[in-house]
Formats: C-alpha cells, structure tokens, sequence
C-alpha cells in the first residue's frame, strides 16, 4: 500500500541538539510511505556508525510506545557530525522521530533537546527538553514519558508533574508546572500512623510535617503544605503514608490558582487517580481542600486562550465549575478536535 | 479386540464452576453440573450448545462446558494508578439466535487451552482495557464528567461483547486501596532494584549496563525488530506489579497465534461486512478495500509455512525461528486491535468513521507486515542504511 498514515500532521520534523564542543546539531525527520522498506532509516554524513547507533536508539524507544504503525518509514539524518563519543544528541533523535509520528507536538521554535539512555526500551533517560535555550528553563526529564508529567513506572519514587497557566500581562503568560514526588514513609515512623487516627488537626498537623516544598517562601510554602494535607484528608487513604517534595517550574508567583494543579499531582503520584494520556493543566483553588471543593479563581480569558494555545493531543483541561457557562462557545469542542478534553469540576474524584 | 481397555482417566474438576471458574474443557462420559451450559465443537469447530448432562460426543469433537455467572473481577485500568479501578459484574448470556456463531464460543474455542479461570480472564480483559485506554480508543480522564463515563461505559460494554463475548451487567469506580498498597508496591521496588544490583555486583557486567535486563545495551549491534514492541511494553508495565508469567516456547506461541487468526479472522471479517456504513462513496470504497484486505490476510494465514523449516532440508535455527514467532505475534496484536476497532466501528456516528477507517488501514498494514515477515524464511534485505 501507498498510503500514508494521519495526513494531518506534517511529514516533515526536526530536532536540535547542544554538541559538547558548542555546535548545534539539528536532527531531521522525514515519513513517507513505507513500501516494504526498513522502518527506520539514518544518514549521518561520513559515520556510518552513528547512523546505526541512531537507528538502533530510536527502534528501542519505539518499545515504550503503544501504539505500533508499520505504514510509514521515517528517515532520520543530521546536518553535522557529532563526535563519536558524544551521544548527547540521543534523546534529540527520539523525540524527532515522535513529532514527524504525530506522537509528540511539534513546537511552533525549534525544540532542543539533550540527553541519553543505556536502556532507551525502559524509556529510561537523563536528558533535558528546551524550546528557547538562553531564555527558557530546561525541563529535566528522567524517563520519555516525564515529557507529559507521568509517573516512572520502574522508580521507587513517583514523581508526577502538571502544568497550570501563569497569567503575567498576557505577553508573558505560560504554563507553570509543579511536581510532587512521594515515596513512603519507613514503617518504623509508627508516631505518624497513630495520630492519623486522632483528631483531624493533629493528623493533618503530621502530615504537613511530611511536605517538604524547597525554594519558596514561607507563606507559600505553609499553603502548599494545608493544601495537600488538606486534600489527603479528602482522600480517605492519603494520611500518614507519604513523605513528599514539592517543586515548582517557577517558584516566584502570586496566587493560589496553582492549587489544582498540585492536588492533581498529589493523587497521581499516590497512583490514586485515573491517568491521562497526555499532560493534565489544571486551574483552580478552594477553602476547603478537605472537603475536596474546587473554587473559581480570577483572569478567566487570558488563561482560556493561554490553555486553548498550549494544549495538545490527550491533555486534559480541568476548570473550576463557575467559568462553565462563561465558556466562550466552541471553546470544548474546539479543544477535542485538537485531541484534547476539559471538565469543568466543582469538586476532585469520580464524576 | 478389547484386551487393552484405555484406563479411565478421573473425572474433570468441575469445582468453583460459576465461582472462581468460568469454563473448562469435558471429556467423553465427564458430567457437567446443573446450572452450566455444555457447547460441542465438532471436527470444523461449527459449535452448538447443549443442556447440561452426561457428555456425549463424537469422535474429533471437542466439549466444554461454562457457568453463566454472574461473575466480579476489579480490573485497574491504569498500571500507574493501582489504587484507582473498576469493579466489573459480567455475565455469559444466551445464546443469540440472530447469529450463526456465538462470540464466546469463538473466544473457548480459540482462546481457552483447558480451563478458563476467572483470574485468567480478568487478567486478560485488564490488558485490553488498558490498551484501549492507553491508545485513546476509551476514554476514563481524571475527574470524569458524567457524559464521558457514559460514553466510556458504552464502549467498555461493546468492547467485553465484541472482544470476549461477555455481557457487562455493572460497572462502578471502586477505591482498590483495601487490596493494592501503592506504598508497598514502591518499596518492592526498591528491594527489587536493590536485589538485581547485588546480582549485578560480581558479574563482570559494565557498570552503566541496566541490571537484570542486559540483553539491549548500546554494544548490541543488532536491535531487536520493532515488531516485538507491544510485548516488551506489556511486559515493562507487568513487571511494576506481578512478576512475568510463564514464557511458552517459541514454537508453542507462534502455533497458538496462528490458530486464534486461522479461527478467528474470517469471522471478523464476516462481522465487519455486517456493519451499516454511513451514506456516501468513499466510506464504502474503503469498506470494500478492508474486507479484500482481511480476505487475502486470511490466504495468507491458511497457506503459512512451518515455523521449523526454511525450505525442505534446511531447517532454521533457533533465532531465526524466534524472528517469525515475534512476527506472529506482531500479527496476533493486529488481530485484538482489529476486534476493539470492529467495537468501535458499531457504535460509531458517521463523522466517526474516516478516522476510525485510517485505524483500520493501520491495522491491516500491521497485519500484513507481520505476516509477510513470518512468511519469509530469513530478515530480507533492507536497504542499506547510508
């Protein structure tokens, strides 16, 4: 067969790379129909080495993939050769070869990418993702699937992240992203497990000692804090389990709408919420985390047209309840045509 | 002349029928219990249903017998949410009169090696949940409105009908946090990791080498082909709670591969020709490409070649044997797809179908890559990489 797969993505993709020696390498991706050809095919010009050694990376991160598709061939080359013992420019080729698939969105500037794997069939990495190198914060990854903020499925520490939008004068605006790891408390902390069955202060009292948040002030730190021992406490099976480490992608901000956000991640590290394909951005807040409300927070529009910007296939968008019928019309169906989903909530949990 | 009787064997264990055990495989003069239901495949597998009894059958017939139910499985649908999962009560219904053949008499048929236990088969339908959920084909986000549950219920429902001929009676969100302690499950892992790096620490092995699995390092010159991704993935998301199952040797896998797609493919695509197509022109033209598609995949299955032998007097060797067992399999995938996409496809709306037929196209393209490699003896020559 001549046909190539989703028409809607374009068939062409690149990628670029920080060299160790300063040069920028830029890795194209090209898909065309497959016709009984190898699926995967590499030019490097003068290293036929590398180019075997980016076939083979790039075949073994195809096994974290779910979704297998053998119409098209993609073809991989680089514009400069990178010395062989560089292989920095792994995770470059990987993420090339997923944006000319449809499988990862294709940023409107050059992404670049750093980072390499001994055992890319894991997914396992240590890489880094960038859109706009001297201005923008890398976004350190640890595994292919931390790209959308999933948890890594072979760590002993669950690390989630989310994204939520930070509204600064509209020009400015972008997704912040927080991220909560947990792993458990040893059992021999026997105290905390007693007093989660006290009173309710004392319990969240405990819990808010296990939160650690590095890197901000105190106020928003003590928030953070109530807010997670908050919607632990909704949870039922969240207290006196976890000790936990906040981080945000951006520490210095006004406001509480990161709040969702948080809570969100919180329930996915604790593998008690219903995954997303894609990356959840979230906004909202609450007085009454325990009680598991979410509230309306302010700037409704530019954080509407900042998330109907950013999002891509299989995100999930949740909004306060209050911005349901304010909504501007088409905006949800709008988004799923772009693959992705909103819900508008009064409160966390099933339906 | 009857001087050597066959000894009797016992009698099959019909225990935990219609508890833990939902259908097991009789014998001749085997009795089944009251309240199951007996299907008798003869020789061509055409399969009819019986009352409960004394087993009766022919020679080259094969009997089994199943409970109705109702059964409960807790199924999580997400391996990264253990905690969070679905509570299923299931039944095996009547039979259909308005269909030649029952599709969980296909499923015992072509599926079952000798008893379906129930844990089995929630394992089973586990797995395609969660590459349902995972390829976007359902839909269960975070904080799920009630429109999209009753969405997601309806395709869960068609897909248990379609895939594994099931009826679901109920389904609710349960919090599995009774029996599943995400806690512990890290810790596990870590005393995993721990352990494999004391296995690791004598061997000779880099250090930079992923213990336990040193298989695929960058020194390997040849990867594996890619077509084995979808069971190295299930096996990487297995291993985070159980661990693997028993492997069955290559040529067992590839022989049960090729007889679920022998039994299995031209009732699939007899079902697919089934459907009502939307009004216009293209839809039906694609329509018709499918099914000519499946047909020639289904020639193609018939007329396969050994697994052991490459040409008369030259056997293959073990890796090459390995090769075409994972296309097999590659071409098994295809075919649970195809089974989802065909639940898919019957209750889709029209402005459904383009997208869902490009899912087809792939399908069939997965399909028949796979089955073509089985075919060839040896990796044909690819182009050369520069």
């Amino acid at each position: 067969m001549t046909t190539l797969s989703i028409t809607a993505v374009p068939t062409n993709a690149e990628c670029r790379c920080m060299l160790a020696d300063g040069r920028i390498l830029t890795i194209t991706a090209s898909r065309r129909p497959r016709a009984n050809r190898a699926d995967v095919k590499c030019t490097v010009p003068g290293a036929p080495a590398v180019a075997e050694r980016m076939q083979e990376v790039v075949r073994l991160a195809r096994h974290t993939e779910v979704r297998f598709d053998s119409r098209d061939q993609v073809v991989l080359s680089m514009d400069i050769t990178p010395p062989i013992e560089d292989r920095e420019w792994e995770l470059a080729a990987v993420l090339a070869d997923r944006m000319v698939r449809g499988l990862h969105a294709i940023p409107a500037k050059a992404l670049y990418a750093q980072g390499s794997s001994d055992a890319w069939h894991l997914g396992s990495i240590q890489g880094e993702v960038n859109t706009d190198p001297p201005i923008s914060q890398a976004l350190l990854i640890t595994h292919l699937g931390a790209l959308t903020g999933h948890a890594d499925p072979s760590a002993s520490v669950s690390t989630v992240r989310t994204w939520f939008p930070l509204h600064s004068g509209r020009i400015n605006d972008a997704l912040g992203w927080v991220e909560v790891s947990v792993f458990p408390i040893d059992s021999d902390a026997a105290p905390i497990e007693e007093s989660a069955n006290a009173t309710h202060t004392a319990a969240a009292n405990s819990e808010e000692d296990t939160i650690a948040a590095p890197g901000l002030d105190l106020t928003v730190q003590q928030e953070v804090r109530q807010t997670l021992a908050g919607a632990r406490h909704f949870d039922g099976k969240g207290l006196g389990r976890w000790r936990s480490v906040v981080r945000f992608g951006q520490p210095r901000f006004q406001g509480g709408s990161y709040q969702l956000a948080l809570v969100m991640a919180d329930r996915l590290a604790r593998g008690r919420e219903f995954v997303p394909r894609g990356r959840i951005i979230a906004t909202g807040c609450s007085t009454a985390w325990h009680a598991g409300r979410v509230e309306t927070v302010d700037d409704r529009e530019p954080k509407l047209e900042l998330i109907m910007r950013q999002a891509a296939a299989g995100d999930r968008v949740l909004l306060p309840k209050d911005w349901h019928d304010q909504l501007p019309p088409g905006y949800a169906s709008e988004l799923r045509q772009k693959g992705a989903s909103v819900a508008c909530i009064d409160r966390i949990g099933m339906i | 002349m009857g001087l050597f009787t066959r000894r009797r064997k016992p009698a099959s264990d019909t225990g935990g029928l219609g508890v833990s055990l939902i259908a097991l495989r009789l014998d001749e003069g085997d009795v089944a219990p009251a309240a199951a239901t007996v299907v008798v495949f003869n020789a061509a597998g055409h399969a009819r249903r019986c009352s409960a009894g004394k087993v009766s059958c022919e020679q080259g017939e094969s009997v089994f017998c199943f409970h109705p139910g109702p059964y409960t499985v807790d199924l999580a649908p997400f391996a990264a949410a253990p905690e969070w999962g679905l509570r299923l009560r299931f039944v095996v219904d009547a039979a259909n009169p308005r269909v030649t053949q029952q599709r969980f008499d296909l499923y015992l048929y072509s599926e079952t090696a000798g008893r379906l236990e129930l844990a089995d088969f929630a394992a089973a339908a586990e797995i395609a949940l969660q590459a349902e959920l995972a390829q976007g084909a359902l839909e269960l986000p975070p904080c799920t409105s009630l429109e999209e549950w009753h969405a997601f219920r309806a395709g869960l429902n068609q897909l248990m009908y379609t895939r594994y001929g099931v009826t679901v009676d109920d389904c609710v969100p349960v919090d599995l946090g009774e029996q599943v302690d995400f806690a512990e499950v890290l810790k596990a892992r870590v005393q995993r990791a721990a352990e494999a790096d004391r296995q690791a620490a004598p061997a000779p092995a880099p250090a930079e080498t992923p213990p336990g699995r040193s298989g695929e390092t960058h020194t390997l010159s040849a990867a594996p082909p890619t077509a084995a991704a979808p069971q190295l993935n299930a096996a990487s998301c297995e291993a985070v709670s159980s661990p693997s199952p028993i492997v069955l040797p290559a040529a067992q896998q590839d022989a049960r591969a090729l007889r679920r797609l022998f039994l299995e493919l031209p009732v699939l695509s007899s079902e697919l020709r089934l459907l009502a197509l939307p009004a216009g022109l293209p839809v039906f033209q694609q329509h018709q490409a499918l099914l000519l598609r499946l047909g020639m995949a289904i020639l193609n299955v018939n007329t396969m070649p050994a697994l052991a032998w490459a040409a008369p007097d030259q056997p293959l060797s073990p890796e090459a044997q390995a090769r075409r067992t994972a296309q097999t399999l590659v071409a098994q995938t295809a075919l649970d797809e195809a089974w989802s996409l065909l639940a898919r496809l019957q209750l889709a709306s029209p402005e459904q179908w383009p997208q869902l037929l490009d899912d087809a196209d792939r399908i069939c393209a997965n399909l028949e890559t796979g089955l073509s490699l089985r075919r060839s003896p040896h990796l044909p020559r690819m182009e050369p990489s520069l």
